[in-house]
């Protein structure tokens, strides 16, 4: 059973709800029908409802698979507005919450704010930035975390990990030039994204040109300082480093260069890179090299799920992705 | 609201948003030298705005803004 498979067994044991503001789009209602039909989650579509009830109709969808909601439905929408203004953990107030809500896309955030839906799905229409200023705005940021990041999962034949041919790596997409504290915030972030999704305990590496020391220079002094910072805020993951990558993830590699005890070196499932520019070319090299899959990004450092597919994505990678982004919010909700 | 009215109330809620000393802080103080937020506090700066002053910026306007005047002139432009 490879990973896909058996991340799509964890979601028909318990599917969530999942919001799509972006229904109208014909390859997001494929992606949202397919995967409400087959059982993996109940897919809830926010907009106008009849308009999209032609449209579902048009395409040959049964309605059954769907729940509508709709802008229009001043009632849903005032207990909707209710609930997000009487949590102390939310920004914006009665008026300006109705405001925004006449989008489709902050509509379903407030949604999945106050519990009716398990996550939103969105970034087909919307750009990246978009759905990223509305996660932040309407969902909100993890306490103690200072920006959103993202990781990927690998699967990498042949790659004989602690893991098996799998590997998280991050931040590959969205985290530009990390300061040491957000370079920390990346990795406590993808031990949880680990956990939730996988079940994974989390043995987190930060990678750079040195191994504890064999190097010296600034950018291993961002890694170190970052490691320092990961350990102090979370005494209970096991996070590492720094480490050369293949310290990192190989056992004999390690046995030479690390001389302490460490319960990541040779054996990490989750990899950090320094920056993007590591983090981007990383990844291609996995991919064109390595032959590998790489499915992602999922977008941490929210309060809860928050996903952005890209906009040139086939049916077949949304439907993928909004399987993954429910059982990672199963997963949260633990 | 006049244009005095709503620099304090920006310069107000610049303070609570980037949880600083409003005595700290004056039209000339810049985003990115003196406060060196990170986005989340933008964003918070950007959603006190919109409760507390009506007006519906974007973040990529907002952010854009080398001081809090410009912001003020962003903000007045909306309302």
């Amino acid at each position: 059973m490879n990973i896909l498979d058996t991340i799509y067994a964890k979601a028909k044991e318990n599917p969530q709800k999942v919001a799509f503001p972006e229904a109208a789009n014909e390859k997001m209602m494929q992606a949202a029908y397919e995967a409400g039909r087959d059982g993996y989650i109940f897919p809830v579509l926010v907009g106008n409802a009849e308009e999209l009830r032609a449209l579902a109709a048009e395409r040959g969808y049964d309605p059954a698979v769907f729940t509508f909601v709709d802008l229009g439905d001043e009632e849903y929408k005032t207990k909707i507005i209710t609930a997000y203004v009487a949590r102390e953990d939310t920004r914006l107030k009665e008026k300006a919450l109705a405001r925004r809500m006449q989008d489709p896309l902050y509509y379903a955030m407030a949604m999945q704010k106050v519990g009716e839906v398990a996550v939103t799905f969105a970034g087909i229409d919307n750009t990246t930035g978009d759905v990223l200023l509305a996660g932040q705005m309407m969902i909100g940021l993890k306490p103690d975390i200072s920006t959103v990041s993202s990781i990927g999962l690998c699967d990498i034949p042949g790659f004989e990990g602690s893991e098996g041919s799998l590997l998280a790596i991050g931040d590959s997409a969205v985290c530009t030039n990390p300061n040491p504290e957000q370079l920390a915030d990346i990795g406590i972030s993808a031990c949880e994204t680990v956990e939730s999704l996988l079940g994974w305990e989390p043995r987190c590496a930060f990678v750079c040109y040195s191994t504890l020391g064999s190097g010296q220079g600034e950018l291993i002094d961002k890694v170190t300082e970052a490691v320092k910072i990961a350990q102090e805020k979370r005494p209970d993951l096991a996070i590492d480093g720094e480490f050369q990558f293949d310290a990192a993830i190989s056992p004999a590699v390690a046995a030479k260069k690390v001389k302490r005890e460490s319960k990541v070196a040779g054996r990490a499932n989750v990899v950090i890179w320094p920056d993007l520019n590591v983090g981007n070319v990383a990844v291609k090299l996995i991919q064109q090299f390595g032959r590998a899959d790489a499915y992602g990004p999922m977008l941490q450092g929210f309060n809860s799920v928050v996903c952005d597919c890209s906009r040139g994505a086939p049916v077949s990678e949304i439907k993928g992705n909004i399987i993954i982004s429910a059982v990672r919010a199963a997963g949260m909700k633990k | 609201m006049d244009r005095q009215e709503l620099e304090k109330k920006i310069l107000e809620l610049v303070a609570v948003s980037y949880k600083k000393d409003p005595d700290e802080l004056s039209l000339e103080t810049s985003f990115k030298k003196d406060l060196q937020g990170a986005s989340v506090q933008m964003v918070a700066l950007v959603a006190e705005i919109e409760n507390e002053t009506d007006a519906c910026i974007t973040l990529q306007d907002a952010a854009a803004c080398e001081t809090i005047a410009d912001l003020v002139d962003v903000v007045e432009q909306e309302l």
